[in-house]
């Protein structure tokens, strides 16, 4: 599936992705027990991010759970860690697509995706590490309907 | 009030169960419970700090509550819980996984409709829409909530038991070099690939090709 995020165009997996998170998604989900928190979705909706900077704010995600996410999820449970892995492996590759983007000045961040981020940041820092990225992966779908919704 | 000593057992599968995004919690009576036990039910949005209470479903002897109004807006996600009380004594709260109605509902079937000439049908076909509040609340089709909404549409020649499936983005198709004076039976079904959401078939829609000229 290619994704058009602003001037970048980035071609995603995203059925195998959804499958992924599909097939671990209660489990991930049932690890985290704060109802109340959000790291995606509140205080700010990502639904509610411009169009002008939904490439900025894709690089900033991607780069989030490559760097902060993935890497912190390992489970005791191997089907778990096959589909995490597989999924951040597609984002690897996405993240490529839109750091060159970026590094070609087609992906620049507005004063809105910056602060939007930040809040991001400031949720996820607000946890402890494992908690936070758990919460995180239970998130995904919130980061991939937001991408599919206007593609 | 005092809260009462919860020894009651639990109600057991507490879900969401979603079509068309009308979304309604259910579950079980808790185990062993024979008539009379009242359920309360309150719900939250993930990631916002407070439960709410569904006062319509205060003191309700049902095992299901319809919180389609509560989670119709599908960039959240949801919990749901209830409780059970019987005799002075009750359950605990039991909540359902976090709900996301935008890829955890089904999707019906499709509208379909058949017209013919000689040698050729005509399928027009309708998504279902959005559950809501109202008649008069504005439509929307869930053609507008996924994007990549397809339609496989199954085409069988009555005579001769041949049959063939198309895949189509736009809602219309024309099936021509048929039979002149022969029955189809069309039916069709919804494929959305991401999030993968698949209606059942609908039921076979029946039209004869007009007799050659």
């Amino acid at each position: 599936k290619i994704f058009h995020l602003g001037a970048c165009r980035v071609s995603m997996s995203m059925t195998e992705i959804r499958a992924g998170f599909t097939a671990i998604k209660a489990k991930i989900q049932s690890r985290d027990p704060v109802r109340t928190l959000s790291i995606l979705s509140h205080p700010h909706s990502l639904h509610k991010v411009k169009s002008s900077d939904r490439c900025c704010m894709a690089h900033q995600l991607f780069t989030f759970y490559v760097d902060k996410v993935f890497k912190h999820c390992r489970t005791e449970d191997s089907f778990v860690n096959r589909k995490i892995s597989s999924i951040a492996n597609s984002f690897l590759s996405a993240r490529r697509k839109l750091r060159q983007c970026h590094e070609q000045n087609n992906c620049v961040c507005g004063e809105e995706s910056t602060e939007k981020f930040k809040q991001i940041l400031a949720n996820y820092e607000g946890l402890n590490v494992t908690s936070a990225a758990m919460k995180s992966l239970g998130e995904l779908d919130i980061l991939l309907d937001w991408m599919e919704k206007s593609r | 009030s005092g809260e009462l000593y919860c020894s009651l057992p639990n109600p057991r599968n507490v879900r969401f169960e979603s079509i068309n995004m009308k979304n309604v919690l259910h579950w079980s009576a808790p185990e062993g419970t024979g008539d009379g036990v009242l359920y309360k039910v309150k719900y939250a949005i993930y990631g916002v700090g407070k439960w709410i209470r569904k006062p319509e479903c205060r003191n309700i002897n049902r095992t299901w509550c319809d919180l389609s109004s509560e989670t119709s807006d599908y960039e959240e996600q949801y919990y749901a819980s209830v409780k059970a009380f019987l005799n002075r004594t009750c359950s605990d709260w039991v909540e359902t996984p976090r709900f996301n109605p935008l890829t955890d509902t089904k999707i019906d079937p499709p509208m379909v409709s058949v017209s013919s000439t000689d040698r050729s049908i005509s399928i027009i076909l309708t998504a279902p829409e959005k559950w809501k509040r109202s008649p008069e609340e504005e439509s929307l089709s869930l053609l507008q909530v996924y994007p990549g909404l397809q339609y496989n549409v199954s085409v069988l020649n009555k005579k001769t038991k041949k049959r063939w499936f198309f895949s189509i983005s736009n809602n219309t198709l024309v099936v021509p070099w048929l039979e002149p004076g022969t029955a189809y039976c069309v039916s069709a079904q919804i494929h959305v690939s991401t999030p993968l959401l698949d209606s059942g078939f609908s039921k076979e829609y029946c039209i004869t090709t007009l007799k050659d000229k």
